[in-house]
């Protein structure tokens, strides 16, 4: 009886989950996944909630505010461009869950500067947009191996690789401190990797060298970091790290009263999302940073200008940073890139376009990108500044002075790039 | 036995070629969610196996999965063997870790053992930080490739991780079906019954207490391997203390001692994130409430169930048609 | 220096843990129940203390704040939760985990019903003292005036507890309640109650845990902070290790539980947080199954 019984229980279960599966039809295709005669679907996945969210999560909120600004003034040809976003809480799991969903139930065109290093491998290797031909525009990353056009061959890197930055810092370190005892803390995964290959390329010897493992930064291990540098005697300490790293230091370095000079890595270097933490803004003051993008308080910038007029109009009382800047420069690419996809924009006409207009796509940045039919790589460099006694990052002298790089054994050169004028009103032409 | 034995197989075969032509007409996202179904009913009976019936409590299921996970990812990748290898691997290696943890577990009880295997799902995926093998946080690629050609073109990547998946599901259902019907699941319902009288009757307690654990951890980790299959990767942040959580719930949902009902459970487990998502559009609530719902949703179910139908809706449902039965006569 | 400094992060950790090890004490006596909920009910009561902090700008007007918020949460839950799980779930296969999944379960209730009104981002408690450093002799220490106040103050609250045990019945009226109900009621202990201020001295000790966590920490206050992971799984620990019924254990593992993880991160690696404690939980199983001042019987659940 009861063995009789179990055995329906495994059909009833089995017809369960049979109707569990079988819910959704399949529906028409159109003439281009995403794309209808009034819209342009695009799909993000970022960590909008929890502890790794901090500042990225301000965005979706930021490229919304462009695209809006962009819908508003007539889209692209007529069509409205929309982002759905998902939040993936910065999980390798979530992240390739929230993508099947984008991809299969929201349909969307093209993924849009998807977050983390860790989780565009994962989409890669399980959601694998490549075989199925859909674009990964700008992914928010600087790890250089998503320029891999033969691994990656539908991935569009934007941000300037760890490598660049580390090679530009290491030609800095040259230039203003030379003899002096360098210290490194950095995160023991690829992104820490392409770091150390970026220095050892420039030739930079580190008195001492930190790694933290991703998720253990803490005030109490930041103790622990201090003590290393202080034994170590290091007169410049470069954080390549993520913001809750760099915050967690400098917090407990403000503590400690220990203040050799910092260097900070882009990456955790935004001052409104340090300053959040509750890092006093005088501890930042004279500190190294690096950015591709001007300064986000240079009002006289008129990317800048416009940018963060339309996100205090968007979102109201949110503070203009270097999360927005970025949100919204990448979805200005974005649009100028469905611009000149044509009429009727594809997939592999949205990539075309990148490869072949992608270098002279306009943008705020003041370095140059280096999309080609063969490169994938996006922003080449960085301008490095001081930050001020407010804790804002501001080109020393008020000029920019910018270096360009790439990921290999290319040398470090100032660059000459002279950024073209925005197109009017920060529309695409 | 043996007539009873050869049915039973009638009905798993009969089970893989609805699965197999299921997979043919879903759409690719029904078929996705399908595999991890499967995975999920893998690790919610190795729950089942282990709490059901040996009557020990595991909170730290998800840290055998990862040990099952990066097991076949090294293997994979390190050794190059044969992904079918590389399963087995999965199982053997978190088998000997959940040995070692069933000898700590036999001498501790009740919220003891909880709480040891609570601290071991916290802290065993960090552990993938201190070994540059396992590939830190980010975790290391496990790529199973794709579908052999002469599947055909049109036969995607979720689809062969489908099969894959489902064929496990199958296969270990039906092991773990036996090994309850063997001597050792007889022991172990003993044992959890009243393990004075058990021990009385020469039964060697310790040791089934270790052998269930044995077993459950080898099946949790052909689970963690299938879960990594599906996703791509081995991260530690994949087998996070939610994940734990969640099979606890599913294992519960599906009645703790009814092997057959993990299905109950896996589905429900998979569909709660599109519930939630339909219900948070319904009421067009903000981003904080759509993104915490599905685990509100879960842990709210959890204690529900433990609360009105303590030993799961099917366990409840026989007991009621028996109890009728009786008043019948 | 470096080693009087560890010690001192260590001792002032130990301390926080402690707390929350009593909390789960508390719990354990009234009830017979390891409430894993424990550190979400800290986490929540210090949500209701930095809407006070937010509000009114003082910490010590936040404390009790959340000290009575997470009282009232906690006899709510005895109330509602308990009583209705010892009344259910007493017999069949899941009995003896039970409890156990319920109180996970609660934990996941709170985490996101927080996650839901507070968001997921850090929120900032600021300490009522400063967290710089003292400096003697031209080197500054990690101790600070915010790590000396957090030790003086949960010494008082140790203090009045153990007074409350000594002076009244209240901590036999406890044992009474969870181990001989029927005793218990037949010599005028009214029980039901008993158990409800068990829990709700848990829940204040907790909200005092989580609050000086909060503080002792960055002062970020999130529902998946590392913060609170560490103290849902060091109060369980430290109480294992004093035994589970032992408020001197409780206070002793919070404290030797405090100084291992300190060292262990300053000499050993950073990145053994969280596996630390499961290490040294397991050792001391193995050594004493029944913690250090647990009686032999206790271990039984």
């Amino acid at each position: 009886m009861k063995a009789m019984n179990r055995r329906k229980l495994i059909t009833v279960s089995a017809v369960l989950a049979a109707v569990s599966l079988a819910v959704t039809a399949v529906p028409a295709q159109a003439a281009e996944v995403g794309v209808s005669s009034s819209e342009i679907k695009l799909g993000m996945t970022l960590p909008m909630t929890g502890t790794a969210s901090l500042g990225y999560n301000k965005i979706p909120g930021a490229a919304k505010a462009y695209f809006d600004y962009l819908n508003a003034n007539g889209g692209i040809n007529g069509r409205k461009v929309t982002l759905v976003v998902k939040d993936d809480r910065y999980v390798p799991t979530e992240a390739v869950a929230k993508t099947n969903e984008l991809i299969l139930k929201d349909k969307v065109m093209a993924l849009l500067a998807p977050l983390g290093t860790a989780n565009n491998k994962a989409v890669a290797a399980s959601v694998n947009p490549a075989r199925r031909g859909i674009p990964v525009l700008f992914v928010n990353t600087g790890f250089s191996g998503f320029a891999d056009t033969k691994k990656y061959p539908t991935t569009y890197t934007v941000l300037p690789s760890y490598i660049m930055e580390a090679k530009i810092m290491g030609q800095y370190i040259k230039d203003n401190f030379a003899g002096k005892k360098i210290g490194l803390l950095y995160q023991d995964d690829d992104f820490g990797i392409d770091a150390l290959a970026g220095f050892k390329t420039a030739g930079v010897n580190f008195a001492v060298k930190v790694p933290y493992a991703s998720g253990s930064q803490s005030a109490a291990a930041a103790a622990g970091w201090i003590t290393k540098f202080k034994a170590a005697e290091a007169d410049v300490v470069i954080l390549f790290g993520v913001s809750s790293a760099t915050s967690a230091m400098l917090g407990v370095a403000a503590q400690l009263k220990y203040a050799p000079q910092w260097m900070l890595g882009s990456v955790g270097g935004d001052a409104t999302t340090i300053k959040l933490t509750g890092v006093p803004a005088g501890v930042l003051y004279n500190a190294i940073g690096f950015s591709p993008v001007p300064a986000t308080t240079d009002m006289k910038d008129e990317y800048v200008k416009l940018f963060s007029d339309i996100y205090a109009k968007a979102v109201p009382g949110s503070p203009f940073d270097l999360n927005v800047l970025l949100g919204m420069n990448t979805a200005f690419m974005t649009a100028q890139a469905l611009k000149a996809a044509g009429p009727n924009p594809t997939r592999k006409s949205l990539m075309a376009a990148i490869d072949s207009k992608g270098a002279t796509f306009a943008n705020s940045a003041l370095v140059p990108a280096a999309y080609s039919q063969t490169s994938h790589v996006g922003l080449t460099g960085y301008w490095v500044g001081k930050y001020s006694p407010t804790g804002d990052l501001a080109p020393v002298g008020g000029t920019y002075v910018t270096y360009t790089t790439d990921s290999g054994a290319g040398a470090v050169v100032k660059s000459t790039y002279v950024r073209p004028a925005m197109p009017a009103k920060g529309l695409p032409n | 036995m043996h007539k009873k034995q050869s049915r039973d197989i009638v009905l798993f075969i009969l089970g893989g070629v609805v699965l197999y032509f299921l997979s043919g007409v879903v759409d690719e996202l029904r078929v996705y969610q399908g595999a991890t179904i499967a995975v999920y009913v893998i690790a919610i009976s190795s729950i089942i196996l282990l709490t059901g019936y040996s009557g020990q409590v595991s909170l730290g299921h998800g840290a055998l999965m990862a040990v099952g996970a990066y097991a076949a990812a090294v293997a994979h990748i390190e050794l190059k063997l044969p992904i079918i290898l590389c399963f087995v691997i999965a199982v053997l290696a978190s088998a000997v870790g959940g040995a070692l943890l069933g000898a700590a577990a036999a001498r501790l009880s009740g919220p003891y053992l909880a709480g040891t295997t609570l601290a071991l799902a916290i802290g065993l995926p960090s552990l993938a930080n201190q070994f540059g093998v396992l590939g830190g946080e980010q975790g290391l690629l496990f790529d199973v490739g794709f579908p052999p050609l002469s599947l055909g073109e049109e036969f995607t990547q979720y689809k062969w991780f489908f099969w894959i998946a489902g064929l496990a599901a199958l296969i270990s259902m039906w092991a773990i079906k036996n090994i309850l019907g063997s001597r050792y699941g007889r022991t172990w319902r003993a044992i959890r019954g009243n393990d004075v009288a058990a021990q009385l009757c020469g039964i060697n307690i310790a040791r089934s207490k270790i052998l269930a654990f044995t077993i459950s951890a080898g099946i949790a980790g052909l689970a963690g391997a299938l879960l990594s299959m599906t996703i791509g990767t081995v991260s530690p942040s994949a087998f996070p203390l939610a994940l734990s959580f969640s099979l606890l719930t599913g294992a519960v949902l599906s009645g703790i001692t009814t092997l057959a009902g993990a299905m109950i459970g896996a589905v429900v487990l998979v569909a709660i994130p599109e519930i939630a998502d339909v219900v948070a559009h319904r009421i067009g609530s903000s981003e904080r409430v759509t993104t915490n719902l599905p685990g509100f949703l879960v842990s709210a179910l959890l204690i529900v169930t433990v609360l009105f139908v303590p030993n799961g809706p099917v366990e409840q449902h026989r007991a009621r048609k028996a109890k009728h039965l009786a008043s019948q006569k | 220096m470096d080693l009087l400094n560890t010690f001192l992060i260590g001792i002032t950790a130990g301390t926080i843990y402690a707390l929350m090890a009593i909390s789960m004490v508390l719990v354990w006596r009234s009830t017979r129940v390891v409430n894993f909920a424990q550190a979400g009910m800290a986490l929540l009561s210090t949500y209701f203390g930095y809407e006070a902090v937010t509000r009114l700008e003082s910490f010590w007007i936040a404390l009790p704040v959340a000290m009575i918020g997470g009282a009232l949460v906690a006899a709510l839950v005895e109330m509602i939760l308990i009583r209705l799980l010892v009344k259910h779930s007493t017999s069949g296969p899941i009995a003896g985990v039970a409890p156990i999944i319920a109180t996970l379960g609660l934990l996941g209730v709170i985490r996101s019903i927080s996650a839901m009104i507070w968001g997921g981002q850090d929120l900032r408690i600021v300490g009522p003292v400063s967290n710089d450093g003292f400096t003697i002799n031209a080197t500054t220490l990690v101790f600070s005036p915010l790590k000396l106040l957090i030790l003086v103050t949960v010494l008082v609250l140790m203090l009045i507890l153990s007074v409350i045990f000594q002076k009244t019945n209240i901590g036999l009226a406890l044992r009474a309640s969870a181990y001989a109900p029927e005793i218990a009621r037949l010599s005028g202990i009214k029980v039901d109650w008993v158990r409800t201020l068990g829990w709700a001295l848990a829940g204040a000790t907790g909200a005092v845990a989580g609050m000086f966590q909060t503080v002792n920490g960055n002062g970020t206050l999130s529902p998946d902070s590392i913060e609170f992971s560490l103290l849902l799984v060091s109060g369980f620990i430290a109480a294992v290790i004093g035994g589970l019924d032992s408020l001197i254990g409780a206070v002793i593992g919070g404290l030797v539980l405090g100084l291992m993880i300190s060292f262990v991160l300053m000499y050993v690696s950073s990145g053994l947080f969280f596996i630390a404690p499961f290490v040294i939980l397991l050792t001391i199983l193995f050594i004493r199954p029944q913690g250090v001042f647990g009686a032999k019987a206790a271990r039984r659940a």
